[in-house]
């Protein structure tokens, strides 16, 4: 046993463990078997995944492949005493899974909440709280989400999480991917600088499977993630730096030839991914048993999530800033056909009324050039020129896949399909947009749905990368992009912080907020704006205010 | 307007139309009635034998049920609606609302007034190849119609009924069913509806002449604007806000009638469309005619029931061949531009239309529309019937205690509308091979 080790029964869990700073203090110094914290994921209706990480000795640190292969129980109560035990039992973990603990919870009621902890060697980890998803045929008043993506650990603090943390109104976290980077210490740090506000470990960029392993545990040791993670579940997706920089099917800009091989490389970053997060990956809690990511997670007829992988199955991204017309080659994929017929079948459901796509990259068109749509192809047929959808600006998001996109917003109007919202990380800034079928018609046309895109949590965006103060440079930007894509209603290039999603029968709404600076350990948190679509108009409108806030 | 509305003056029953209704026997014939319309005009309705100068005091609940003919669920909240965006948030809005298929006005009305889905109503489209006379025709005949209605239901039990149609199909397979009918008029041609003005009046006049407990009324002219406007492309949807602004302000008229008359607390609304719509530009048009007839198997063995955004296929050779001529319908409609679907009718259950529908269902894309025997038969860009115009506005409102405020991520269809209304007036549901598909959207 460790020293210092909380007895089970001994440890002062009676007080608001997930909201009192000394509590979360004097919990995560008396758990050292569980100095991770812990976390759960992906909720249905009567099950959950948890998640620990145990370090049984003090050299089974991670990605060291040492320490003894050890037994963790779980424990799921229905009150932080642990008296009133819904379900229990025993994971046996080793050095091969680098100690971490990873099981599918079954036995819950729908849309309750849940305490759940993990115990090794009579002590206990800290304690989690997690909710059910609501009965499958249940219709829920209200469905409301923290919604993050970019979190670059050197870049800054996570205050982001810290605030959504100390919320008590939120029934889940939905982080879109870039949960953890690749880099070097020195590389994309904080602004144009590449400050290091703290240092990534190991001072490499990751690319074994220990430096896999080792960062996910830096990242899991930092207390504004733990604590989000206790009190709520994620639904987590990865974008590219959970494996690397616009990674794609068969490579990334991010991955050279002395790295290794590339199919080699992308295993291991889903191994950790697997070992480290509350992921059902390959359908299920166990490792190692498949690698598919793209899933749906269902509240009762409310909503249905889809959570997207936009990196495992695409082809490569086109040459950049040249305009390339393959870009709407309907060859190239971004989802591959698979994911596309399982999405499009999705979002067909007759079961539920809100479609909710988790989508790690924009697919809001955004361009520059403006055609109609209907002389496109005949122009086209002269040329070969114009890419269908006029030009991109970004060909890593949906736009440098357009026939993907061109599919399944045609499905989403053949089949009379409303209430599609994307919710959106990847890019660093704020931004909400209708779903234009033709954007040079808009906005007299109709629209697929509408597209959420939350802040990153602390990755440079255009003000830091143009070194500029917070709305100037970025004005100039922002006013040219909307003026080009008239359905593009909200844009903000220049904060960072996170978005929180509430979705009733009524409409979806989401809310932005921006964080204070990144290099300071308590920043604050503002609102900034707040959009909403009501139900069956596919089109955004600005809602009067935030939503909740406790 | 006069407020006197339960006055023991005299009946407004007049005779009327003698030479028509010498033409039936005696026991069927209608009477005859001239209301003053609150434009001053003379509205005609015809009556049930026996029918009540006013509602008995069977039950104090009212329900109207508004068909805002074509309506797409946005357009509530465009801005050009604002009454009817007002009376929805004032009551309980169904999101998810969705018309069925084939998603066409007499189908959908059908569906709303029997509760029951086509292939026990026996009308499935607007249109079918009627193979009793080898022709296609509009099933616009009361003998169409084999369920038993709503509207049939009430008077059964003591309660009256009134229908306010302004599509003379519609009021043609109604027939005889309400306890009080109006006759629309005037006609326009073309549209073969009459103007929401109109059709508004007459609402109102039934109402404040007859109060029967249940009125179902038809407002034609947001549908219609689409089907009479021939030009195309986005002009024709400026004319439709039109139509939406137009059509808002009959509402109003009918709530404030309702208000201002003491009806309102008793009252419960019923707002729907029966479909959706969609756009169709010039070229953009599917004519299966020729394929069909292309083909050697085919060949003079095919019938086309032309429903705007539905084709339906009728197979019309010897029975021996059908199962090889269904497969071949499949194939040859699935590969023509701008089909987005074909299905074997009796190995699609689901769709539930009934043999009246045909052999096989042929379904457009998005912005496009079947246009049979040839491509110049159909020139209406306004089009339905496809799945791309499913989503309908649908919402309870009214002063009742019993409609609550709010939403519901529940499934709302047309099909619902018999049992939800059945509910509120306090009528038992219909058991045994009558019994309802739709649910009541009541939760009390």
């Amino acid at each position: 046993m460790l020293a210092g080790g909380a007895l089970v029964g001994a440890a002062a869990l009676v007080v608001s463990p997930f909201d009192d700073d000394e509590a979360r203090a004097a919990l995560a110094g008396a758990s050292p078997y569980f100095r991770h914290g812990v976390a759960s994921g992906d909720p249905l209706a009567n099950r959950v995944v948890l998640w620990t990480r145990v370090t049984p000795t003090p050299d089974a640190t991670p990605g060291s492949g040492r320490g003894p292969a050890v037994t963790v129980e779980y424990q799921v109560a229905t009150d932080t005493r642990f008296r009133q035990l819904v379900t229990r039992g025993t994971v046996r973990t080793d050095a091969a899974a680098d100690h971490t603990v990873k099981v599918d919870a079954w036995g819950m009621q729908p849309g309750r909440w849940y305490y759940y902890r993990f115990l090794h060697r009579g002590v206990a980890s800290p304690v989690g709280r997690t909710k059910t998803a609501p009965a499958y045929t249940s219709a829920p008043a209200r469905l409301r989400m923290g919604v993050v993506s970019c979190a670059n650990l050197q870049a800054g603090y996570f205050h982001a999480y810290r605030h959504l943390a100390a919320r008590n109104d939120l029934d889940a976290i939905l982080h879109l991917g870039d949960y953890l980077y690749e880099y070097a210490p020195g590389q994309y740090g904080m602004g144009q600088d590449d400050v290091d506000v703290r240092r990534h470990v190991p001072a490499r960029e990751m690319v074994s499977l220990a430096d896999y392993r080792q960062r996910h545990g830096q990242y899991k040791e930092d207390p504004d993630l733990q604590w989000l993670h206790s009190k709520y579940p994620f639904v987590v997706t990865w974008d590219d730096h959970e494996s690397t920089n616009d990674a794609w099917r068969d490579g990334a800009e991010n991955h050279q030839p002395g790295e290794g091989d590339w199919a080699t490389r992308r295993s291991r970053a889903h191994r950790a991914y697997d070992e480290w997060m509350p992921v059902r990956l390959g359908s299920t809690a166990a490792l190692g048993d498949g690698t598919r990511l793209f899933r749906s997670l269902r509240f009762g007829t409310l909503a249905e999530l889809s959570m997207l992988d936009l990196r495992t199955y695409r082809d490569q991204q086109v040459a950049y800033p040249v305009v390339d017309p393959a870009v709407s080659d309907p060859a190239r994929t971004i989802t591959g056909r698979e994911q596309l017929a399982w999405l499009k079948k999705a979002v067909a459901s007759t079961a539920v009324q809100w479609k909710l796509v988790g989508n790690p990259v924009m697919i809001a068109p955004v361009t520059f050039a403006q055609l109609p749509t209907d002389l496109i192809d005949p122009v086209n047929d002269v040329t070969g020129l114009l890419p269908r959808d006029g030009a991109p600006y970004n060909v890593d998001q949906w736009d440098g896949y357009t026939d993907d996109r061109r599919e399944l917003f045609t499905h989403i109007r053949d089949q009379g399909i409303r209430d599609t919202v994307f919710v959106t990380g990847d890019i660093h800034s704020g931004w909400a947009a209708d779903l234009p079928y033709d954007v040079a018609t808009y906005p007299l046309g109709r629209s697929a749905g509408v597209e959420f895109v939350a802040s990153s949590v602390t990755s440079n965006n255009l003000k830091d990368i143009l070194g500029a103060p917070p709305r100037t440079a970025s004005l100039a930007v922002e006013t040219v992009i909307r003026t080009a894509n008239r359905h593009v209603r909200y844009l903000d290039f220049d904060s960072h912080g996170y978005s929180v999603l509430d979705v009733t029968p009524a409409r979806a709404q989401m809310d932005w907020y921006t964080t204070g600076p990144r290099d300071q350990r308590n920043a604050g948190s503002t609102w900034a704006a707040s959009f909403q679509t009501l139900a069956g108009t596919n089109k955004l409108s600005r809602a009067a205010g935030p939503v909740g806030g406790n | 307007m006069g407020h006197d509305h339960r006055s023991s003056g005299p009946s407004p029953f007049l005779d009327g139309d003698p030479e028509r209704e010498q033409q039936r026997p005696a026991a069927q014939r209608r009477t005859f009635l001239k209301v003053a319309g609150a434009g001053g005009a003379s509205l005609l309705f015809s009556a049930a034998a026996g029918a009540p100068a006013q509602a008995a005091p069977k039950s104090w609940n009212r329900a109207y049920v508004l068909v805002v003919d074509g309506c797409r669920p946005d357009e509530i909240d465009s801005g050009f609606m604002p009454n009817l965006r007002a009376l929805r948030d004032g009551g309980f809005n169904f999101p998810r609302g969705r018309s069925m298929p084939i998603l066409e006005t007499i189908p959908n009305h059908v569906m709303m007034m029997t509760g029951v889905r086509p292939d026990r109503s026996g009308v499935p489209a607007n249109s079918i190849f009627d193979r009793t006379i080898g022709e296609e025709r509009t099933l616009d005949r009361p003998g169409d119609l084999v369920a038993p209605t709503l509207l049939w239901w009430a008077r059964k039990h003591g309660l009256t009924a009134g229908t306010v149609l302004s599509k003379e199909y519609l009021y043609g397979i109604f027939g005889r069913q309400a306890t009080f009918r109006w006759e629309p008029r005037p006609i326009v041609p073309i549209s073969g509806h009459a103007p929401d003005a109109f059709t508004m009046d007459a609402a109102l006049s039934i109402v404040e002449q007859f109060d029967p407990h249940l009125v179902f009324v038809n407002l034609g002219d947001v549908d219609r604007v689409g089907h009479t406007d021939l030009t195309g492309g986005l002009s024709l949807e400026v004319l439709r806000r039109t139509a939406l602004v137009a059509t808002d302000q009959q509402v109003k008229r009918f709530v404030d009638m309702l208000k201002a008359t003491g009806r309102w607390e008793k009252s419960m609304l019923v707002v729907l469309a029966d479909h959706s719509m969609d756009w169709s530009l010039p070229h953009k048009v599917i004519s299966l005619t020729r394929p069909l007839e292309a083909d050697p198997l085919l060949r003079g063995k095919v019938a086309i029931a032309q429903n705007g955004g539905a084709d339906l296929l009728y197979w019309t050779g010897p029975a021996s061949g059908r199962e090889a001529g269904v497969r071949r319908m499949l194939q040859v409609a699935a590969a023509q531009p701008g089909v987005l679907s074909a299905h074997d009718r009796v190995r699609t259950p689901s769709l539930r239309l009934g043999p009246n529908a045909g052999d096989v269902i042929v379904y457009c894309q998005a912005g496009w529309r079947f246009s049979d025997p040839s491509v110049v038969s159909n020139p209406i860009p306004g089009n339905h019937g496809h799945p791309a115009t499913g989503p309908i506005p649908f919402f309870l409102s009214g002063g009742h205690p019993a409609i609550r405020r709010g939403s519901s991520s529940e499934p709302a269809y047309t099909v619902d509308v018999t049992p939800t209304v059945a509910k509120f007036l306090g009528l038992p549901a219909m058991t045994g091979r009558t019994a309802w598909d739709g649910k009541s959207l009541l939760r009390w």
